[in-house]
């Protein structure tokens, strides 16, 4: 199959299923119980008709639900996600404010979890049924096993309250501003702007969240490694490789490895759409202010703009990932480009 | 994994089967301390009202805060709550609930599934792409954007789950449906005029219960730690209640008294892991590669 | 290996790097639970509103730094009173510019009071009994009411009530006029500034995350110690105690006793530990239609019977409050005259009222802590006291704006709120008696359900002046809430704040919280 024909094939399978998730997401926040209107204004205004009627215009609450839909679907393809009712910003503009946040946590925590992920599941399949196996099997279960808030409150209490090495929750210290916006990503935007203070203030805030998610996410990437990597290694090319007289390292690092990174990618980009979308527990306790604490606050606060734009864009990201790992797929696994 | 599973499915039959398993199974150190574990907690769910020092809802606040010590093991929390007896009454609350989740979701799934496999053609199709919709929705995002629908309590953290957990089950058993469908046995069910749903219900998705199961127990470990998470946020149990997520949540306001939420927190962990224990010894049994090993 | 050497020593490098920069200007640094949704003068009406305008905004008359014992001049250098208590002669004091350069007239006095009045913000009420608002001259101002009332001018020392620049506001879209509910659009630009006569402007107000106020270049005054104050959103109070802890804020708003107590003897943070005024009550709406069994008088004086008041101060500290009226205000019931537990009554009460095996029952509250109190727990321990005489309740936390909504639509039956006085004055208790804010709009309990005789002493306390006759007419009437009233208040808790040892002159405010511009650095 050509990579147009497979690229191809695999946008037309994502097309209906952005549709699907706007209509899944329209219904599900037009379920939230709360009146908007007494929710919004205030008590003095709920007898004045005018402002009602001004609101529901403003709203489309005076319109049928297919109408608000395909209104809300027109203003979406223009990047317009409705106005969040908590922040009173563009639901648009709060999620590029908080998205950044989350992309930042959830790369450092995928980076953590693909080193001690990748090195332990190495480890497993090398010593394969020894002690250095087992450990590191229970070790890479109890990573899956442990909530992950327990791993963030342990992880305060020792390694910020205790010993002080980590700096508490936040992004970024009290004193400090947050760096003039290029990318939203702090790590990235004060080396621009080349405020140091703010780049170590935020690299060290960055440390204890990234080891939490990135600690859960080695279990899952060290047992896929692991039992790839034995796959591969009992297939017969390696042992032809053996035969030839390879020595042990180079059969294991230049031959095994590559062919078992098929199934590690995907669970790589699994748990890295995962952590994008599903870190909410992580930055609720660490304070982050990101996409998942913006989601938490506006489902508590029955705010449905920012529920619907929210679940939407968290949703479009998770199906995006993997659809650039769909695509990674066709270069690394040869049988797709056979088939 | 999926295609081990399925051949499970095959006339052999899967009690023979079942047998030789779990004597394999009996002989994997962890899945034999993963059942350990789970039969403690459940016998500690149902005697706890027996072996809880106190009520787990009687607070006294005049012994609010105190560190373990005799009368205490576990110490109080901030309410002067015996932090022992609710962790011994969590097993009521988070067990059950992470356990109903997939139960529910497993059923529900199977029947979507197997009527979309069964069906076939345009059912399939408009079933198996709403399925595909849930999957597209990160768990947890949904499951708050449900809570927020519905308000938050336990029935309602369940449902919300149970509404994520569905689509995997209805993926499998629609493929093991397809596969079960042409065998000959079925065919002959049909011939002798017994009606499709009947068919369905009666011969077909017994034949694809196994894996179903099989996947069920891989995946309560998961169930339960998605609970506690919800309740941890405030969207599932009461305040009061003593469900090990919700307790771990107060550890925010209290990250000095540790045990307040160690032991709850631990809690959840052991059980989780019990079953990761017995899902990985599931996994390795059931991938033949591992098995000739 | 060694390529992570060396991006390990350039990180050290950059580390250290960043660690020489030198701060120049004094800045203050706040942790606190925000809590406004405006900070427009006449809007905003919450504790966080009150700090902010308190430095960015001045009244026509104040109190003292640290207490509220006598009404002092501010903006109005002196005022008469006519001799029917209807009219109030204000003069200006001369030479006082706004944050713009414009100078305060009389013009600016009526145009703040006519857009509070018109408006129909939060606050706006304060302002109900005020008939006219006029300006004889430049410096004067006459303000007429209609009807007389004892609190008028301790009423006045409300950040509500703060003049504004009514130039400006105007160029921004404010109106005084009586359509300015609808027409005044000036709010949104005095959420991103002020336009007052304090020695603060504000800088920024980034909700849920930053308030930065500047020093006010053209303050009339003495200019505050501090360039910059900062006040940051910390909503956890953990986070505010590891953020004081760690010299990255230097006043922590919020923190709970058990913080505090954990605070204590450490080195370089003091505490400051105080009477305060916020009453924590529980409500029980009248209408049986909301309230069902909690809108029986008898279930609602069971429930008062119920509550285990010392335990509630073992939480927080603080006293037990008598009635809604808060403890310290003039004639306020105090511990002696407050409710004793008496369970066994609690429960002759109910069977009384038909509940002798109890009922069920959701309780309604905010999911939030408020200096330092955290309601869920208090929360909790309502529900197990009124399980010991069979209340069998339900806790429905919400988040704070969405049960402020049930709560200002009076459709809870029964909930748990707390109340900070409106007005440092006996008076503020009529929010709480049929007619009043609480009492009426949130609860339903309506005069025509009141006595006659009640509602008669109501009617007295607008012009009963005399210090005496006033104690003992708000005594009858909290005799009468202890007896009939729909609520159950159950704890005023104490105020504890921790800062860095080096602040100097924090004091507790029962009006306005704080005035940062009376703090100052030392060694």
């Amino acid at each position: 199959m050509s990579f147009q024909l497979y690229l191809l094939r695999r946008i037309l399978f994502v097309i209906p299923v952005c549709l699907g998730i706007t209509l899944f997401a329209f219904v599900i926040a037009n379920a939230v119980p709360a009146d908007p209107i007494t929710a919004n204004l205030p008590q003095s205004a709920l007898n004045n008709e005018e402002i009602i009627a001004a609101f529901r215009a403003r709203w489309g609450l005076d319109q049928p639900p297919h109408i608000q839909y395909l209104t809300y679907l027109g203003n979406l393809l223009q990047g317009d996600l409705g106005t969040s009712i908590k922040t009173r910003n563009p639901v648009a503009e709060d999620i590029g404010k908080f998205l950044p946040a989350t992309i930042e946590l959830a790369t450092v925590g995928i980076v953590f979890g693909i080193v001690f992920g990748v090195a332990f599941g190495v480890i497993s399949a090398i010593w394969r049924n020894t002690l250095a196996d087992y450990l590191v099997r229970i070790l890479s279960l109890l990573g899956v096993s442990f909530p992950v808030f327990v791993l963030a409150l342990v992880g305060l209490t020792v390694l910020h309250a205790q010993w002080r090495w980590v700096p508490g929750p936040g992004r970024l210290g009290v004193l400090l501003d947050d760096p003039p916006f290029v990318t939203g990503l702090f790590l990235i935007d004060s080396l621009l702007a080349g405020e140091y203070e703010t780049f170590r203030d935020a690299l060290s805030r960055l440390i204890l969240p990234g080891l939490v998610l990135g600690l859960y996410v080695s279990g899952i990437i060290a047992r896929i490694t692991r039992s790839s990597l034995l796959n591969v290694l009992g297939l017969d090319y390696m042992r032809t490789a053996r035969a030839k007289g390879l020595r042990e390292r180079v059969t294991i690092w230049g031959h095994a490895l590559p062919n078992a990174l098929i199934p590690v990618v995907t669970v790589i980009g699994l748990s890295y759409s995962n952590l994008l979308s599903g870190a909410v527990l992580t930055e609720s306790i660490f304070a982050w202010p990101g996409i998942g604490r913006y989601m938490f606050r506006a489902s508590t606060s029955q705010d449905f703009p920012a529920i619907m734009g929210g679940s939407i864009v968290i949703a479009l990201i998770y199906v995006g990932v993997n659809f650039v790992v769909d695509i990674l797929y066709y270069f690394i696994d040869p049988r797709i480009r056979l088939a | 994994m999926t295609s081990s599973i399925t051949s499970l499915t095959r006339e052999s039959g899967w009690r023979d089967f079942v047998r030789q398993s779990v004597n394999q199974l009996l002989r994997n150190p962890l899945v034999v301390s993963g059942l350990i574990v789970i039969a403690a907690w459940v016998v500690l769910a149902v005697v706890a009202a027996i072996i809880a020092p106190y009520d787990p809802l009687a607070q006294n606040v005049n012994v609010r805060l105190t560190a373990p010590n005799d009368v205490y093991p576990f110490g109080t929390d901030e309410l002067g709550r015996d932090v022992f007896s609710r962790v011994l009454y969590g097993a009521r609350v988070t067990m059950p609930a992470g356990i109903a989740v997939v139960v529910i979701g497993s059923v529900i799934g199977t029947i979507v599934g197997g009527v979309a496999g069964y069906l076939g053609g345009l059912w399939d199709e408009a079933l198996m792409r709403i399925t595909e919709l849930f999957m597209a929705f990160p768990t947890i995002i949904l499951a708050l954007a449900i809570t927020a629908a519905l308000g938050p309590d336990i029935r309602n953290a369940i449902i919300a789950l149970v509404v994520v957990w569905w689509p995997p089950y209805a993926r499998l058993v629609r493929g093991l449906v397809l596969e079960v469908k042409t065998q000959e046995y079925v065919t002959a069910v049909k011939s002798v005029g017994a009606h499709g749903f009947y068919t369905l219900f009666r011969t077909i998705i017994p034949n694809c219960i196994a894996p179903a199961v099989i996947l069920a127990t891989l995946d309560i470990g998961t169930a339960i730690l998605t609970f506690a998470g919800l309740s941890f946020l405030g969207l599932g149990a009461d305040p009061s209640s003593p469900e090990w997520g919700r307790m771990v949540s107060i550890g925010i306001d209290f990250f000095s008294q540790w045990w307040m939420w160690l032991f709850p927190g631990l809690a959840i962990a052991s059980l989780v892991l019990a079953f990761n224990f017995l899902g990985d010894g599931l996994r390795d049994l059931l991938d033949p590669r591992m098995r000739k090993r | 290996m060694k390529r992570f050497v060396v991006l390990l020593a350039v990180l050290i490098a950059l580390f250290s790097l960043g660690m020489a920069q030198a701060q120049d200007e004094t800045v203050l640094i706040i942790g606190h639970a925000e809590s406004t949704d405006s900070l427009d003068p006449a809007r905003g009406f919450t504790q966080t509103t009150g700090v902010v305008n308190k430095a960015t905004y001045e009244t026509l008359v104040t109190f003292p730094d640290g207490d509220a014992s006598e009404v002092l001049p501010l903006l109005a250098t002196e005022w008469t009173i006519s001799e029917d208590g209807l009219s109030y002669t204000f003069t200006l004091r001369e030479g006082v510019t706004f944050a713009s350069g414009n100078a305060m007239t009389a013009a600016d006095v009526v145009f703040s009071f006519n857009r509070l009045i018109n408006a129909d913000g939060n606050p706006s009420f304060l302002a109900d009994n005020i008939a006219s608002v006029e300006a004889s001259d430049d410096s004067t101002v006459v303000i007429t009411l209609a009807a007389s009332s004892p609190s008028f001018l301790t009423q006045l020392t409300n950040s509500a009530f703060s003049i504004s620049d009514s130039a400006t506001i105007a160029a921004n879209g404010g109106v005084d006029g009586e359509d300015a509910a609808t027409a005044d659009a000036a709010e949104e630009y005095l959420n991103g500034t002020s336009a007052g006569t304090g020695p603060y402007i504000l800088e920024a107000w980034e909700a849920q995350v930053e308030t930065v106020l500047v020093r006010n270049a053209n303050y009339w005054g003495d200019a505050p110690y501090f360039d910059r104050v900062i006040i940051t959103n910390i909503p956890e109070p953990a986070t505010q105690a590891v953020a004081l802890q760690s010299g990255e804020i230097d006043l922590a708003l919020d923190l709970t006793s058990d913080q505090i107590a954990g605070l204590e003897g450490t080195d370089g943070i003091s505490i400051y530990r105080g009477p305060a005024n916020i009453v924590h009550f529980l409500l029980m709406n009248a209408n049986p239609d909301v309230g069902g069994p909690v809108s029986n008088p008898l279930v609602a004086r069971a429930i008062r019977l119920a509550l285990d008041y010392e335990g509630y101060k073992t939480l927080w500290g603080g006293v037990q409050p008598g009635t809604n009226l808060a403890v310290g205000l003039l004639g306020a019931y105090g511990e002696d005259q407050a409710i004793e537990r008496n369970l066994d009554e609690a429960r002759a009460l109910l069977a009384e009222a038909g509940f002798a095996d109890g009922f069920d029952i959701t309780l309604d509250y905010p999911d939030f802590s408020f200096q330092g109190v955290n309601m869920n727990t208090n929360a909790q321990k309502i529900q197990a006291d009124l399980a010991e005489i069979g209340i069998n309740v339900t806790l429905n936390p919400a988040e704070v704006q969405v049960a402020l909504e049930g709560y200002r639509a009076g459709t809870q039956g029964f909930a748990y709120w707390f109340w900070g006085p409106d007005v440092l004055d006996p008076s503020d208790v009529l929010s709480f008696l049929p007619g009043g804010k609480v009492a009426s709009e949130r609860a339903q309990w309506l005069p025509e359900n009141a006595p006659a005789e009640i509602n008669d002493l109501i009617a007295q306390t607008g012009s009963t002046f005399a210090a005496e006759d006033r104690v003992a007419l708000f005594g009858q009437l909290q005799d009468f809430l202890q007896e009939s009233g729909p609520f159950a208040p159950f704890n005023q808790p104490d105020i504890q704040t921790a800062f860095a040892s080096s602040l100097q002159g924090y004091v507790w405010h029962p009006q306005w919280l704080l005035d940062v511009a009376i703090l100052s650095e030392g060694m």
